[in-house]
């Protein structure tokens, strides 16, 4: 408990006095820009690992305590703290930052900008893990919705989508396959689900008669059950716009296909986790018993995401969408593994949410080399990759690995710890789709690897592999996956501290 | 300092504000040379003036039988007042068609009548002063509307705000003739309770002063004129319009519905809350097809209106607080966003959309501020309209309103849709290649679109500024 610095306000803060900075650097000197963001998002990287490091799990509970009143007469305080979930999910959001980073240096036009609203972005992801205050917890996630729509809208990438059907004349013309199609259909989800989650959030304010926001205080006064039940309702369909729930989750496969590498990166492998978070941590934490009543309810739509998503990716051929449809799919772990309500379950959630992130970081850095030298998303246009591109190809095949929970690799732990859970679940049934999408997961990945990589070569045309920064992000990112895949209890541990204390919820 | 007596103290303000009307009077008929300048500069120094003296303790207290009040509600609904009107002189300085004709000395004086008939209403406690005021308000804006004299569309929009207008004048003076004949009065106290309050005829003649102040404030149903009328007149006008009127409406609502009616808060909050709603919805709807930023602006702020009614709607004192909070964020970024529309325009010639395509490359300063204002208005985090919006939300969930809140928050999402749009174009739409000459934007516009975008920013940063102002305005109301 290191009350002398204050250490979250400066993981925090860090990249939102980077993005300050670099609104008064000159937009010529393009290398000033890029090391000036790696700089401030280092920074946020080692103020994680020294947390991580640091948390006394003998202690567990809250640590890194920061309170500061704000409006005392509402009951608004500056109050951030983490436990052993949050700070992991702490360490994952900074970890993808870094690589983020290093996957966009070779960004072509308007650099400035882009990193400027990377690193807002980044706080705002930041302060919801750290927030335990509901007001400035929504604060955060509001920050982190719109730096999206001008990241999306201005450096993504388009792709031409024939719509077919009847209706075909009618979608066409919303730009379905345009960036900003993508932007706007992601922005406004996003703030559609923060409606909800707003609502709720005052519900409970104005329902628990303490006008407090603090989480602390909240939890130790909770509403009576009845009421509960349909702010959970909120939680869930707002944050559930967030986390990809199924069927909130149409805006994932546009928006992330338009997006560019590092806010693809971002997104999938930490927005959708703040979603996943936001469910477990206020719905659950804070409305436990609704959260018991509704378990069969979520574990059973965490499992339609699993095969839903597993089928639509396997449908796709457009690389994006294949990585994109797979993250919905492992979103569906995450969720059952909440589901679950039980110490193996939540712990296989959380470490699910921390490897997904990574093994999606790795694959849409990967995509994103992929279409810097081959030009194309269209997967029937690639093939044969492998002799010409070896390092991309291997690290995509990790990627796939994990994603498909290949023991070693820290998917497989996660997969393992969430199917463990559920069995020992109320509801043991749910395992045999959920496995089932296990299977799947590996049909769709295997696949997309053979057509791109291995068989025959379309083009004739030179591809290049990686060639410098270029390596970091994907090397980064393997080693974590094999890391935790040989030796999870680094992160296990501290996992676990943080979901025996949040479980004495349910006593 | 002139020598005021000790008694009209309490209606200083408006002394300083007729001394200056009568002196551009006079200056504006002599003088020839340089007159815009001198006319404009003497505007902006008795608005400081003014601004400044309203700070001092002296003007507290009441006056005319107490029908006259000036307490800290009033004073600070004074200051925002005085804050748009220099927002707007500043911004009309060197406007070509209110230079037409030199006709600037009046146009200023119009500024400062009309200015001088909200002070007087937002201070009246007694019914006949307030139509005094409402109309010493509202006829100064029928002829500013029109003084766009080249532009046929002006005359259509001050057709439409003259007939609205006058029609609810109308119905205004005859709800105070019932509501006369019902109570036996027309002047209230706070702590007074009025008699007859119950009986049909009041019940009847509060709806139709309702209906009356309803026009002022732009709610629904009795939005109809403002688009019109927004695109038709000088901008930097227009921008006050979307601004002055609706808070001396909102003032009046206050005043009458709080202090008069209070003991029947629970009768009223529920209409109040269905025209909230009902604003809401239309004001944003309404706004997605548009493709003139003018008219896109003029249905964002009936809909912005709609969240302020929230505010009144919640019956609580915090309400009020957060609304005269909303309307400091909303005076800023609107008014900000109109003056941008007048840059572009000037540059262009044009209040369409399309004017503003690529605006980052032309003139980042005016991207950049329109960023800024678009923010504040759609409600996204650290700028002040994100505080705005979610303090509103707390007062009407505090009453238990929370529906409606949900209704705000998911109309939030519609404005940001046509917000967002705008964003769209200014930043990431191609166009063609015409549209890539540099924008010139004049000082006096550069400054008051540079102070609005600043306030925003900085109050978004330090909200608590705003929230003590707004307390202080609320100090003397039980």
């Amino acid at each position: 408990m290191s009350e002398s610095i204050p250490v979250l306000s400066i993981i925090m803060l860090s990249p939102f006095v980077g993005a300050l900075i670099l609104s008064i650097e000159p937009q010529r000197s393009k290398n000033i820009i890029r090391i000036t963001t790696l700089l401030f998002s280092f920074i946020s990287l080692i103020g994680s690992l020294y947390l991580f490091i640091n948390y006394d799990q003998a202690l567990g509970g809250f640590q890194y305590i920061e309170i500061l009143p704000l409006a005392p007469s509402l009951g608004i305080t500056y109050f951030l703290a983490v436990d052993g979930i949050s700070v992991t999910l702490v360490l994952l959001t900074a970890i993808i930052l870094v690589t983020g980073v290093f996957a966009s240096w070779e960004i072509p036009q308007r650099s400035k900008e882009f990193f400027i609203l990377l690193l807002l972005l980044s706080t705002g992801v930041f302060g919801v893990f750290v927030s335990l205050d509901l007001f400035i917890f929504f604060l955060f996630y509001e920050l982190a919705v719109l730096p999206m729509y001008l990241l999306i809208g201005i450096w993504g990438s388009s792709t031409k989508i024939k719509a077919k059907g009847i209706f075909s004349r009618a979608i066409s013309s919303t730009g379905l396959g345009s960036k900003e199609y993508g932007a706007m259909k992601l922005t406004l989800y996003l703030l559609f689900g923060s409606a909800f989650i707003l609502v709720g959030i005052l519900a409970i304010y104005s329902y628990s008669g303490l006008e407090t926001f603090n989480y602390i205080k909240l939890n130790e006064n909770l509403l009576s059950p009845s009421l509960q039940k349909w702010i959970f309702f909120l939680f869930y369909f707002g944050f559930g716009t967030l986390a990809g729930v199924w069927p909130l989750h149409t805006w994932s496969p546009d928006g992330h296909a338009s997006a560019p590498t590092a806010v693809s990166m971002m997104h999938a492998g930490v927005l959708m986790k703040l979603g996943a978070y936001g469910i477990i941590r206020l719905g659950m934490g804070l409305l436990p018993d609704a959260a018991v009543s509704f378990s069969f309810l979520i574990g059973a739509i965490a499992v339609i995401n699993i095969v839903y998503g597993a089928f639509g990716a396997m449908w796709q051929k457009d690389l994006k969408y294949v990585v994109a449809y797979s993250s919905v799919s492992h979103m569906g772990i995450v969720m059952l593994g909440a589901a679950t309500l039980n110490e193996m379950g939540l712990n296989g959630s959380v470490l699910q949410m921390f490897s997904h992130g990574i093994m999606t970081g790795l694959l849409f850095a990967l995509v994103g080399l992929i279409y810097e030298k081959a030009h194309t998303r269209d997967i029937s246009k690639m093939g044969g990759f492998a002799k010409r591109m070896p390092a991309i190809a291997t690290f995509f095949l990790i990627g796939s690995l994990t994603s498909l929970g290949l023991p070693g690799l820290s998917g497989f732990v996660a997969e393992l710890l969430v199917f463990l859970g559920a069995w020992a679940s109320p509801s043991p049934w749910w395992l045999i789709p959920a496995v089932f999408g296990v299977f799947l997961t590996a049909v769709y990945m295997l696949r997309v690897n053979k057509w791109i990589f291995f068989g025959k070569s379309n083009d004739s045309t030179p591809l290049h592999d990686a060639h410098g920064f270029e390596w970091l992000a994907p090397i980064i990112l393997c080693v974590i996956l094999i890391l935790v895949g040989i030796y999870p209890k680094l992160l296990l541990d501290t996992i676990d501290v943080g979901v025996v204390e949040f479980l004495q919820n349910f006593h | 300092m002139i020598m005021i007596p000790n008694m009209f103290m309490p209606i200083s303000l408006e002394i300083i504000i007729i001394t200056g009307i009568l002196v551009i009077f006079f200056l504006d008929l002599f003088l020839s040379k340089r007159k815009n300048q001198i006319i404009s500069t003497l505007t902006l120094a008795f608005l400081i003036i003014t601004f400044v003296f309203s700070f001092s303790g002296l003007v507290h207290g009441s006056i005319f039988s107490n029908t006259f009040v000036s307490d800290p509600f009033a004073i600070t609904l004074k200051q925002i007042f005085i804050l748009a009107t220099a927002l707007a002189v500043l911004g009309s300085i060197n406007h070509t068609e209110i230079k037409l004709l030199n006709r600037e000395g009046e146009y200023y004086q119009l500024l400062l009548f009309t200015l001088l008939g909200m002070m007087i209403t937002v201070s009246s406690r007694e019914l006949l002063l307030l139509f005094l005021g409402f109309e010493l308000m509202s006829i100064p804006l029928y002829i500013l509307s029109a003084f766009s004299k080249e532009n046929i569309k002006s005359a259509e929009g001050a057709i439409k705000i003259f007939l609205f207008g006058t029609v609810s004048s109308a119905l205004l003076l005859l709800g105070i003739g019932i509501f006369f004949a019902a109570t036996g009065t027309t002047s209230w106290m706070p702590d007074y309770h009025i008699n007859g309050l119950t009986d049909p005829l009041a019940v009847l003649a509060l709806i139709i002063l309702l209906c009356g102040f309803g026009f002022k404030i732009a709610a629904f149903p009795f939005q109809f004129w403002v688009p019109d009328t927004y695109e038709a007149a000088p901008t930097p006008f227009v921008a006050f319009l979307s601004v002055a009127p609706k808070i001396t409406g909102f003032g009046i609502l206050f005043r009458f519905l709080f202090e008069a009616l209070g003991p029947l808060v629970t009768k009223w909050s529920i209409y109040a809350l269905w025209i909230s709603a009902l604003t809401m919805i239309v004001g944003n709807l309404l706004a997605l097809p548009q493709r003139n930023i003018k008219r896109l602006l003029a249905y964002s702020g009936i809909a912005h209106i709609g969240y302020i009614l929230l505010g009144l709607a919640s019956g609580t004192k915090f309400g009020i607080e957060m609304s005269i909070f909303y309307f400091i964020a909303y005076l800023f970024a609107n008014m900000g966003a109109f003056l941008v529309a007048e840059a572009v325009n000037r540059s262009s010639g044009s209040d369409n959309l399309d004017s503003f395509t690529n605006l980052w490359k032309r003139s980042s300063f005016l991207s950049i501020s329109m960023l800024v204002f678009i923010l504040s208005l759609g409600g996204i985090p650290f700028v002040i309209g994100f505080w705005a919006k979610l303090y509103i939300f707390l007062a009407a969930a505090k009453s238990g309103h929370l529906l409606i809140v949900l209704l705000g928050a998911l109309m939030t999402v519609v404005a940001l849709f046509y917000y967002l749009n705008v964003a769209r174009i200014m930043y990431i739409d191609k166009g063609g290649n015409e549209d890539l000459k540099k924008v010139e934007v004049p000082l006096n516009l550069s400054l008051s679109i540079g102070i609005s975008a600043i306030l925003v920013v900085a109050l978004g940063l330090y909200p608590r500024f705003v929230i003590d102002i707004a307390k202080k305005a609320m100090s003397t109301f039980v």
